[in-house]
């Protein structure tokens, strides 16, 4: 995230090239845009050399600064046609800067056919005030998420003729707020469910105790036949909301440093042997592992916990799938790599994909696609602050019928 | 017969341990402290099961004054919460064990722990494996260079058996490091032999370990003939570990690992006659995730 003496910084820089831009349309009292292009001609008319020197240098100068703010910035006209760009916004856009002047904002930053909704440039045209636009991103989620100002470019008449659009890319600083709010969510849920499983487990080892007692010495309970189905009932019950309170208890137990240089190829084979679900044999499974990943140091039970939970719900996802084409085969693919300063293992499949209304609550506590008795909803919640305990990463990416988990663990980190 | 009581504020507690209990021994139930002092006063007693958290004296402070009353009665402690939040507790109370509550209750732990307790034989592999267990192998190590070879042949074997050992080869390694290097002693208490320098022993400090397992589990003892190790050492060792005290050293990192490691470590102690580590792994996940503590000395 860029910090605040970053972000002042740049404040700083805009507002002076900001300044200099208006000084210099002041002084040559420049109506007409066309000619404030990216090249370096000049429309000086009847003066002198010495002044024409100066008005040049002062373009230098004004360039340089808007070539220097890393955010994109634009000058675009009533017709969002673009006049001028900084070398951060074709860089952005991917495009070269004269490939860009004279196309609309909308189709060249957006990708979009006309002015996107709630444009902040419309109300400073309107208005000639300044007007801004906080976490925009494209339509179909790719690429970030930004901050939009737009500023008004008045004429002697005061008249708003043009409108400068500064961009701020917060992708990043999203990213960490998401992060954030998320660790804080599962802090809170954490020191909760810590309280609340510990109480129920004790009622909970008494029900299922007296349970097993009565199964055991049935004779002993003057049990019959019934009754001793009636009391296997309330065991299995009870066993059940034991699965759930274990899951609340692994969720909100403090940290038990645990940490051993340990072979990820070895910790993925095992989690895969460790995966006893119906129907887990008939998919196909392949491996690539990195015969080359160096040991990391993780707490090897925890890092194989989310790794047996990624592959179960990829078979999942798969079985969902099964579930409307039954010829459909079924692939896992799991793989080892190394991706900088981390040591990364994928697990793909080719099930139905996350669909992207949920994608963003995926990692929420208690958010499942599970009908009810079938999962807690914990699991993907788990696997992330797992990860966030080693100071590692889980990440996805779902696209068609192709859903990758990845995880990324610190090669070179203290560990959890 | 032995007579145990069971202090609990949990009913349900309470009935399922006397329902169990009243099989094999003598039973009485108490709901709180108080009571449980006062049962004392008039009725002979070998053992006390108590719950941490009840209304009124706290457990610990329960067995605390039972001990000063009444030194000959063996204490217990039975918790559902975090045994590792106990731990300090422990070190101040001069508690030994702490049954974790499970869901389902491991009835057959229970008995095994409560019968070594009462009949002082707490040494053996085979006593913590159910009635039907096999014993793998027998190993005795004579030097360092020689242990490894042992812990290899044993790892492997679990491997092959049961296509697990967990992290069994850690811990053997943690635990027969601590009996060749920190069991043996000088005249002065002072160790006899430097860790990471190959050792030779002598027969009477030579370590034997046991594998074994039986349907629920599968394990190994480490026995060593010193008996240096102390109860207060194990609950300090491990008390400062889990507090994170002892992050920059390694004095005692192997005892706290390996209870975190392996789903049960029992600690069997004779003082200045044999220590026994015992690591067991269940084959399935019931009874993991609650350690429990377990140090028995005679």
């Amino acid at each position: 995230m860029a910090s605040h003496s970053t972000i002042l910084y740049l404040g700083l820089a805009f507002a002076a090239a900001l300044a200099l831009y208006l000084l210099f349309l002041r002084y040559k009292d420049i109506k007409n845009w066309e000619s404030l292009d990216n090249d370096s001609r000049l429309p000086v008319k009847g003066s002198g050399p010495e002044l024409a020197r100066r008005i040049r240098l002062s373009k230098q100068q004004l360039e340089t600064t808007f070539d220097a703010i890393t955010d994109p910035i634009a000058a675009i006209d009533g017709e969002f046609k673009i006049a001028r760009v900084n070398k951060s916004y074709a860089q952005h856009v991917n495009l070269p800067i004269p490939l860009i002047l004279g196309r609309t904002c909308f189709a060249v930053f957006w990708g979009k056919k006309q002015p996107c909704p709630n444009c902040p440039a419309q109300t400073t045209f309107a208005t000639g005030n300044e007007a801004s636009k906080k976490n925009v991103s494209h339509d179909d989620d790719t690429g970030g998420c930004y901050d939009i100002s737009t500023y008004p470019v008045v004429d002697r008449a005061g008249t708003t003729v043009n409108c400068i659009e500064y961009i701020r890319d917060v992708t990043e600083e999203k990213h960490m707020l998401d992060q954030l709010i998320r660790s804080e969510k599962l802090a809170t849920v954490g020191v909760m469910t810590a309280g609340i499983a510990h109480e129920m487990n004790n009622p909970l080892s008494g029900i299922s105790g007296t349970a097993a007692n009565m199964l055991g010495m049935p004779q002993k309970y003057g049990l019959n036949e019934k009754g001793i189905n009636r009391i296997s009932t309330i065991l299995e019950s009870a066993q059940r909301a034991t699965v759930i309170m274990k899951d609340l208890l692994n969720f909100s137990r403090k940290q038990e440093s645990r940490e051993a240089l340990q072979d990820l190829n070895a910790l993925v084979q095992r989690a895969l042997s460790a995966i006893h679900l119906g129907g887990f044999n008939a998919i196909k499974k392949e491996l690539l592992l990195d015969k080359k990943l160096a040991p990391v140091l993780c707490d090897p039970v925890k890092i194989e916990q989310v790794i047996v939970n990624l592959i179960t719900n990829a078979a999942q996802a798969i079985a969902d799938r099964q579930a409307h084409e039954p010829a459909f085969k079924g692939v896992i693919t799991l793989s080892t790599t190394t991706t900088g300063a981390f040591a990364r293992v994928d697990i793909a499949d080719n099930g139905p994909g996350i669909p992207e209304a949920i994608r963003a609550k995926i990692f929420d506590p208690f958010f499942t696609t599970r009908p009810p008795g079938e999962g807690t909803g914990l699991g993907l919640c788990i696997c992330y602050k797992i990860m966030q305990d080693h100071q590692g990463r889980i990440l996805f990416e779902s696209r068609d019928t192709t859903t990758v988990f990845s995880i990324l663990l610190p090669r070179n980190a203290p560990g959890p | 017969m032995h007579s145990i009581l069971v202090v609990d504020d949990e009913k349900s507690i309470r009935t399922m341990l006397l329902d169990f209990l009243e099989e094999r021994y003598r039973v009485a139930t108490v709901e709180n402290g108080e009571v449980a002092l006062d049962w004392l006063e008039k009725n002979p007693c070998d053992l006390v099961i108590s719950d941490i958290n009840m209304p009124g004296i706290k457990g610990p402070e329960l067995l605390y004054r039972i001990k000063q009353r009444w030194p000959h009665i063996i204490t217990v402690l039975i918790t559902a919460y975090n045994i590792n939040d106990y731990i300090r507790m422990a070190k101040t109370y001069d508690i030994c064990n702490i049954i974790p509550k499970t869901s389902p209750f491991n009835f057959d732990e229970l008995q095994t722990l409560l019968h070594g307790l009462l009949t002082k034989e707490i040494f053996g592999l085979e006593r913590y494996l159910r009635a039907r267990h096999t014993i793998l192998t027998t190993a005795v190590i004579t030097s360092s260079q020689q242990s490894r070879e042992v812990r290899e042949e044993i790892t492997d074997l679990f491997q092959k058996r049961f296509g697990m050992v967990g992290e069994m080869r850690l811990t053997i390694d943690e635990i027969v490091t601590n009996a060749i290097y920190h069991a043996p002693r000088l005249a002065d208490n002072r160790q006899k032999y430097q860790e990471f320098t190959e050792v030779e022993l002598l027969p009477d400090e030579y370590v034997h370990l046991t594998a074994g397992f039986d349907d629920e589990k599968y394990g190994v003892s480490i026995l060593d003939g010193q008996g240096s190790l102390r109860r207060e050492t194990v609950l300090y060792k491990i008390d400062r570990h889990i507090h994170e005290e002892g992050i920059m050293d390694d004095s005692g990192r192997g005892i706290h690992m390996s209870r975190l490691f392996a789903d049960r470590m029992i600690i069997n102690i004779q003082a200045n006659f044999k220590t026994e580590v015992i690591l067991m792994n269940y084959f399935s996940p019931t009874y993991r995730g609650f350690k429990p503590l377990y140090i028995n000395e005679i």
